[in-house]
């Protein structure tokens, strides 16, 4: 089978541990790839940092969506309430705050809680269904005990020969080029 | 990424701090004014006392708490910071001795005990079987039995592993203790609250009293053992054992237990609110009257929502400056709280300060800071034999 016609997508390569991968995903932030990724089987303390990440924006997100059910919540009882239908409960007021408190609460929460969860998924870049890594069998180490770092094509700094060499220099016990469909 | 941490700080406070003295110092002047003012105004100083009282005793009784809740759950992150509550819990047989000048005051701080209450109140006369003096005396006594043996027996049990003990055993010992330990603690935590605030007003009760008073005390714990700690910091004391990430732990769980704290106090009001039974509503309605209200919405903005959006941040929650602020700021609210429940059963209308309140206040927190920096200075500061340590240590 020929891959020459095949689209290269990333180099994979594995390291041996999540001491080793934490300082090659160093590396190789410091060497100014931007397009790259670090896998591992579960998180390691201290990646976000190695990596550069930003803090995430989720925190955000939820703010604004916190916003909208908390005066969204109060906006559906004033006008159901003292405009829309004013009635006259055991002579309190109609505009009447503390009786309003728990359903604002509520959709505070529940706006909030859609704001985590589809947030997320945005961040994340899902639903997604497919990724070229699946093309890897070696990759499939990563539910497991594999650590690997793939660095992908479309980086600006990528070339085939020196970044290979790059993540050997880093320390990587196996590379792999990973193609496209 | 692997920081292994080790105890390299000094563990003993320095024998030539005087903090402790200097507290005793304040205490005997807060005496002595009481004093003053138990020959001026009587009945005004069992009110300001059983309002101090209650603050000293709140803390103590959820730093005991916070300790069992370690022990049962096998936390490892407060492992360095969890000498400071075990020296406080430590001290409540104090409370008990401070009690009883409470005792004596009964005719003035509760209704139900005055002949001519009981003779024209059928409500109260129905309440007798529970509340009387006598069963109020075996109750209290029950409550400081408990509370004096647990706090002594975790902190002797924790020193005892500094000194080389059977480490294995004397941790089983600690969890074998708190189980119960916290069990009995949610009863007479929620009956001495009962009994000491709630009975002042005889007509009036809350099924949810004793949650309530224990949501105040254990949101301004978080705060008083940030105070501590961060006054240990500035003086370079345990400042490579107790890390930012240990601060960020119990600034998470300050900010967890202000919300709890706020649903709580929301919950109680709310509910009595809108269900309108006079005999229930009567006790909000005070504390809703004349200058009364200003201190009800500064209790809101301070203790919910000021910190609640202060700490939302992640940064927040690890910032020092930010953290102390906050925590002397819900530490002076828990007492103008307790100043809130107790007091308008005194001034019902009006809400006046009285000299007094701030003499008690001195008098009880400068013995209670005072007994604690003399027992803290006694040990290490830090359970340095305990079988988590070095997971604390290593906490990031």
């Amino acid at each position: 089978m020929s891959t020459t016609n095949k689209k290269l997508h990333c180099i994979l390569a594995e390291f041996e541990n999540p001491a080793v991968l934490i300082k090659a995903a160093e590396k190789t932030n410091k060497a100014g790839y931007k397009k790259y990724d670090a896998y591992s089987p579960f998180p390691i303390h201290g990646m976000d940092d190695a990596m550069g990440l930003k803090e995430s924006k989720l925190g955000w997100i939820v703010l604004f969506h916190a916003l909208i059910g908390f005066s969204g919540g109060l906006a559906l009882q004033i006008y159901t309430q003292v405009i829309a239908y004013p009635l006259n409960i055991s002579g309190k007021p109609l505009l009447n705050l503390p009786n309003f408190v728990p359903v604002t609460f509520e959709l505070t929460i529940l706006l909030a809680a859609f704001g985590t969860f589809f947030g997320m998924f945005f961040l994340n870049n899902l639903p997604k269904f497919y990724n070229p890594l699946f093309n890897s069998e070696r990759f499939e180490k990563v539910t497991d005990d594999g650590f690997f770092i793939g660095i992908e094509a479309e980086d600006g700094l990528f070339s085939e020969e020196k970044t290979a060499k790059f993540l050997e220099d880093a320390g990587a016990v196996y590379i792999e080029k990973v193609y496209e469909d | 990424m692997h920081h292994h941490h080790t105890l390299t700080d000094n563990l003993k406070f320095p024998a030539e701090s005087r903090i402790n003295v200097a507290f005793f110092a304040v205490a005997i002047l807060g005496i002595l004014l009481s004093a003053i003012g138990y020959i001026v105004d009587t009945q005004q100083f069992y009110f300001s006392y059983l309002t101090s009282f209650s603050f000293v005793a709140s803390i103590s009784l959820a730093c005991l708490f916070f300790v069992m809740l370690q022990h049962v759950t096998g936390s490892k992150y407060s492992v360095v910071m969890r000498r400071i509550p075990e020296t406080f819990a430590s001290n409540i047989y104090v409370l008990a001795i401070l009690f009883i000048p409470i005792l004596f005051g009964m005719e003035y701080l509760y209704e139900w005990v005055r002949e001519e209450k009981i003779a024209a109140d059928p409500l109260v006369q129905h309440k007798l079987p529970y509340l009387n003096e006598p069963f109020f005396l075996i109750r209290n006594i029950i409550y400081f039995v408990v509370w004096s043996f647990l706090g002594y027996r975790l902190y002797q049990n924790s020193v005892d592993m500094d000194n080389q003990g059977d480490i294995a055993e004397l941790n089983r010992k600690q969890k074998v203790l708190s189980a119960p330990g916290i069990l009995l603690f949610g009863f007479t935590v929620a009956f001495a609250s009962f009994d000491w605030l709630m009975s002042m007003d005889s007509h009036w009760f809350s099924t949810m009293f004793g949650v309530y008073f224990f949501a105040m005390s254990f949101q301004v714990f978080f705060a008083i053992l940030i105070l501590v700690s961060l006054y240990l910091r500035k003086n370079d004391m345990l400042s490579n054992t107790i890390r930012i990430p240990h601060y960020n732990d119990i600034g998470k769980l300050l900010f967890g237990f202000t919300v709890f704290y706020a649903y709580i106090a929301f919950s109680q009001f709310f509910l009595i609110y809108y269900a309108n039974i006079p005999e229930a509503t009567l006790w909000f309605k005070y504390r809703l009257d004349g200058n009364w209200a200003y201190m009800t919405y500064i209790i809101f903005a301070g203790r919910f929502a000021v910190p609640f959006i202060l700490l939302l941040s992640k940064k927040a929650k690890a910032n020092l400056k930010l953290l102390g602020g906050i925590s002397v700021m819900l530490v002076v609210l828990h007492f103008i709280e307790f100043f809130w429940i107790v007091q308008p059963i005194l001034q019902k209308s009006e809400l006046g300060v009285h000299w007094l309140d701030f003499a008690t206040l001195l008098g009880l927190s400068g013995l209670l800071l005072g007994l604690f920096f003399t027992k803290f200075k006694q040990a290490d500061m830090v359970p340095k034999n305990d079988p988590y340590i070095q997971e604390s240590l290593n906490k990031h």
